[in-house]
């Protein structure tokens, strides 16, 4: 309305009128244009399959990985399909985004499969319609992708956090061994290794406790001796801690089933109550509980593992307020 | 301008390097002797050998000491079936034949526990003093 009577004002009202038609006319086939564009394979992979195909989450099979793909590969690409349409075993249907289009995740299963080593579904174009479009936009879209990876890059959510695709490297990619070197190829790949454990955030990504316990993993006690039990002494030491920060427990427990007495009495802790001075600072400098947490145990940053005891005044001031 | 643009262009080596480097936590790299004796320094990957052997077996009954490159660790010693050698003897495990099995490291890396807090700690430590120098 008050475009309309803008324009009656001005004595070239017709042209005006015409440039605004135009205009308009612009912006709506610009906008269907931006709804019908099918995204790329990858597109869609980064947006939604990534976050279960990268690391391999419920046993999806992972990117690149050609050996998780390879039987399913053989039951052919409209089963693949169907299944990631519809949804199959721990995928839920079209990966749980009902708004992505049955052309998208076309794309988005090819490119799995052409970047796990399935080359020859390359050479298929998704179809005819989809790659014109993609001829047609194709410097738009790599200018917008050129944006998209330099923002993704810069502000993702924390920057100093590593991805997925980030832990658990093969050696020959880590950066400390020598690619080079024929026996790096030969050494096993952590991410095999750790497939069948139990998994944490922290450290290696695997809670090592928990799979002792479990019995996924049953590291020998003795060098040569494939039964011998450790001595497990089952004592937790409550240490009051300064400061807001829950207490501290100790399990000799969970200690005492990976090590011997000699690693920490005398010489890291004094067996006396009140005779040890620790620190977070001395921690953080690898001694005390640093000399294994944060090397090698699970690191410093999972404070309540250890921290885990709330205390006294600090339970009866929460059952006052509540 | 050009002071500006050195830091920036050091920044984004630093960052790069910094992405480079995705050892596992707890590899363990030895570098007290192989430089100087033209080998690649040996990666020790913890977690390998810990799915195998609980920490005791090593650290109590072998005598490693917990602290990178505190075990003045040689060829002769372990032939002689001391440290890695008490397992590295083609009985427990593969011998020492297998020379490029240990010393995979890319060569001139400093003795240090990767993804460690202490390497870090000392790491952003050593960047200021280079930043500082430039």
């Amino acid at each position: 309305m008050i475009r309309q009577g803008k324009v009656i004002v001005f004595p070239g009202a017709p042209l005006f009128q015409v440039i605004g038609l135009i205009f308009l006319a612009f912006c709506a086939t610009a906008t269907v244009r931006a709804a019908e564009e099918v995204r790329s394979g990858k597109q869609v992979y980064d947006a939604s399959c990534g976050a279960c195909h990268t690391a391999g989450v419920l046993q999806a099979p992972r990117l690149g990985n050609q050996e998780d793909w390879s039987a399913r590969e053989q039951q052919g690409l409209e089963l693949l399909l169907a299944h990631a349409l519809k949804g199959f075993k721990n995928m839920p249907a079209k990966g749980g985004n009902p708004t992505i289009k049955d052309e998208e995740i076309k794309n988005a299963v090819v490119y799995m499969l052409v970047s796990s080593g399935f080359e020859q579904y390359a050479e298929k174009p998704a179809t005819e319609e989809a790659s014109r479009k993609k001829t047609d936009t194709a410097s738009a879209e790599k200018q917008a992708s050129v944006k998209k990876t330099l923002a993704s890059s810069v502000n993702q959510f924390n920057r100093l956090m590593k991805s997925s695709s980030e832990w658990n490297l093969p050696p020959s990619k880590d950066g400390i061994h020598d690619s080079q070197n024929p026996g790096t190829l030969l050494l096993q790949e952590p991410r095999v290794a750790f497939d069948a454990l139990s998994k944490s955030k922290s450290g290696n990504r695997v809670d090592w406790v928990k799979a002792l316990q479990a019995g996924e993993i049953s590291p020998r006690y003795e060098r040569l001796n494939d039964d011998a039990k450790p001595v497990v002494m089952d004592l937790n030491i409550v240490r009051e801690v300064k400061g807001s920060m829950p207490d501290v427990v100790y399990p000799h427990k969970q200690h005492t089933e990976w090590l011997d007495c000699s690693n920490c009495h005398p010489a890291i802790f004094i067996p006396q109550k009140g005779a040890n001075q620790i620190s977070m600072a001395s921690i953080l400098l690898g001694q005390k509980c640093g000399v294994c947490h944060g090397k090698v145990a699970f690191p410093v940053s999972e404070c309540r593992r250890c921290h885990s005891k709330q205390k006294a005044a600090a339970t009866e001031a929460n059952n006052q307020t509540n | 301008m050009l002071k500006s643009c050195k830091h920036i262009v050091f920044f984004l080596s630093l960052l790069a390097t910094s992405a480079m480097v995705s050892a596992e936590y707890g590899d363990v790299l030895i570098n007290n002797y192989s430089d100087a004796a033209g080998m690649r320094p040996v990666v020790f990957p913890h977690w390998f050998h810990r799915i195998r052997f609980r920490c005791k077996v090593c650290h109590a009954d072998l005598g490693f000491k917990m602290e990178a490159g505190g075990n003045q660790i040689n060829m002769l010693k372990i032939i002689d079936g001391e440290y890695c050698g008490a397992c590295h003897n083609g009985e427990v495990a593969w011998s020492v034949e297998n020379c490029d099995v240990c010393h995979t490291g890319k060569a001139g890396q400093p003795t240090q526990v990767h993804q460690s807090t202490a390497s870090k700690l000392t790491t952003t430590t050593k960047r200021k003093e280079t930043e500082s120098e430039q």
